[in-house]
């Protein structure tokens, strides 16, 4: 049961987190004066503090000012925030090593900054993002263990919980980490194939 | 074929007025006038670094100027009157008109050559699919490349490449090309093709600025010749002119230069 939670919450975050970085990233090549700075700010906060403070905060913290977010909701606002700065600056770093002739030879074109970024620019990022992407990925699912320290009853609290009935701490604690092992080479194995698939008609 | 000697202010395609641009403390481009009529083709000379390519990519706007004017067709390009969003709606439309080759083919990698050829008319023209296809095949069989039509550009030569670059800057039927030493990055064997196409597009009375090494194609091809140094226009006569009997010093010494 707790796997299931578990990935769950890995599903929820890995795909908020990936909408959160598309835009930090976007904000932070942006000629916006305020969009730019925002997206500096959130970058620089997420990676200067520990992932458990962060869940700390939105689950205990907020709910001082009356933003009672629950436990699955708060862990997973909390990992997505997260995983959504590395992404962000995974992805800028995929953008800009796009040669700039690229963007030129597009905008010549006619074709406005939108499309250029949408239909020339992040294709082929997407291509170099997809790696180191997927090792963000894979480190969101190790890390949702985390928010069993906020009362989710995911595989680690689960796993927990059923060493206080049976008093077999590592034969559980081996079950957990091999679920969690499975859910990461399960991972691992969906990035590899979106490698490939992008290699068959590109260099 | 138009008579070239009428200067009417309606047969210019591009007008320059006092154009300066620096990057930061550096001058490029010192005040250049520059009056391009109705199919006429031009090639730009120089030693590198005498803002030849950045004349050019002023006149499309990858280059903002820093000062001066630049109309295309009697619109003005770097309009500052204009809000900066209507600004960069202005550039796409005018843009959709120029048509700029580059050095380095700029071929998007992760489309065909087709896919290349069809992307601007029918994402930036919302032309539709079939009409933007044919167009394509016509401009490819030009190109002599209809065959590649579903290679992947990395399975193309450089001269092929630059090619279809030329075939997709056409698909936007612009009134103006753009070439900047399009034949730079080539081996030579392959720069012949490359040249001959761009030939061809000189006869059908297409108008061009042609930054070029190429002296010999200059010589053949232009009905005008400007040869730049430090950032101005030294000079500007008809290319047999330029080449044997050129008026100024710089540009003789130029010349000779590169001719040994």
């Amino acid at each position: 049961m707790g796997a299931i939670l578990t990935l769950e919450i890995s599903i929820f975050s890995l795909f908020f987190g990936l909408i959160f970085g598309l835009i930090a990233a976007l904000c932070k090549l942006s000629n916006n004066f305020i969009l730019r700075n925002i997206a500096i700010f959130y970058i620089w906060l997420i990676r200067s503090t520990p992932l458990l403070v962060q869940l700390f905060i939105i689950y205990f913290g907020f709910p001082q000012f009356g933003i009672d977010l629950g436990p699955i909701i708060s862990g997973i606002l909390g990992l997505a925030l997260n995983v959504g700065a590395y992404n962000a600056e995974t992805i800028r770093g995929g953008i800009i090593s796009i040669p700039p002739g690229q963007a030129e030879a597009s905008r010549s074109l006619g074709m406005s900054q939108a499309l250029t970024m949408r239909r020339i620019i992040l294709p082929q990022a997407l291509k170099i993002i997809i790696p180191p992407l997927g090792n963000n990925f894979i480190i969101l699912i190790k890390d949702t263990s985390l928010v069993s320290t906020i009362t989710v009853v995911e595989l680690t609290l689960t796993a927990q919980r059923l060493i206080g009935s049976t008093y077999k701490p590592f034969e559980m604690y081996l079950a957990a980490a091999f679920l969690y092992a499975i859910l990461t080479s399960a991972a691992s194995f969906i990035m590899l194939k979106f490698e490939k698939r992008m290699d068959k008609t590109r260099r | 074929m138009q008579n070239k000697n009428k200067e009417n202010i309606s047969d210019l395609m591009v007008s320059i007025r006092n154009l300066h641009k620096s990057f930061g403390e550096l001058e490029v481009l010192k005040g250049i006038n520059l009056d391009v009529m109705h199919s006429q083709v031009i090639g730009i000379i120089g030693p590198s670094g005498s803002g030849k390519s950045t004349l050019l990519r002023c006149i499309n706007h990858l280059e903002e100027p820093t000062s001066g004017e630049i109309f295309v067709d009697g619109i003005l390009v770097n309009d500052k009157k204009l809000k900066r969003k209507n600004f960069q709606k202005h550039l796409n439309r005018v843009r959709c008109h120029m048509g700029m080759v580059f050095q380095q083919f700029n071929l998007f990698p992760h489309k065909t050559v087709l896919q290349n050829i069809i992307e601007a008319p029918i994402q930036a023209l919302k032309q539709n699919k079939e009409k933007s296809v044919q167009k394509a095949e016509s401009l490819l069989e030009k190109v002599g490349l209809l065959d590649k039509i579903n290679n992947y550009p990395f399975t193309l030569s450089g001269g092929q490449q630059q090619r279809v670059a030329i075939a997709r800057a056409l698909a936007m039927e612009p009134e103006i090309m753009l070439f900047d030493e399009v034949t730079s990055a080539l081996d030579p064997e392959l720069v012949g093709d490359v040249l001959r196409v761009m030939e061809d597009l000189a006869k059908d009375g297409m108008t061009m600025l042609v930054v070029t090494h190429e002296m010999g194609f200059a010589e053949k091809v232009a009905n005008r010749v400007i040869f730049m140094a430090d950032g101005v226009v030294v000079e500007d006569s008809k290319p047999h002119e330029m080449f044997t009997n050129p008026r100024e010093e710089r540009t003789r010494q130029f010349l000779t230069d590169i001719l040994n």
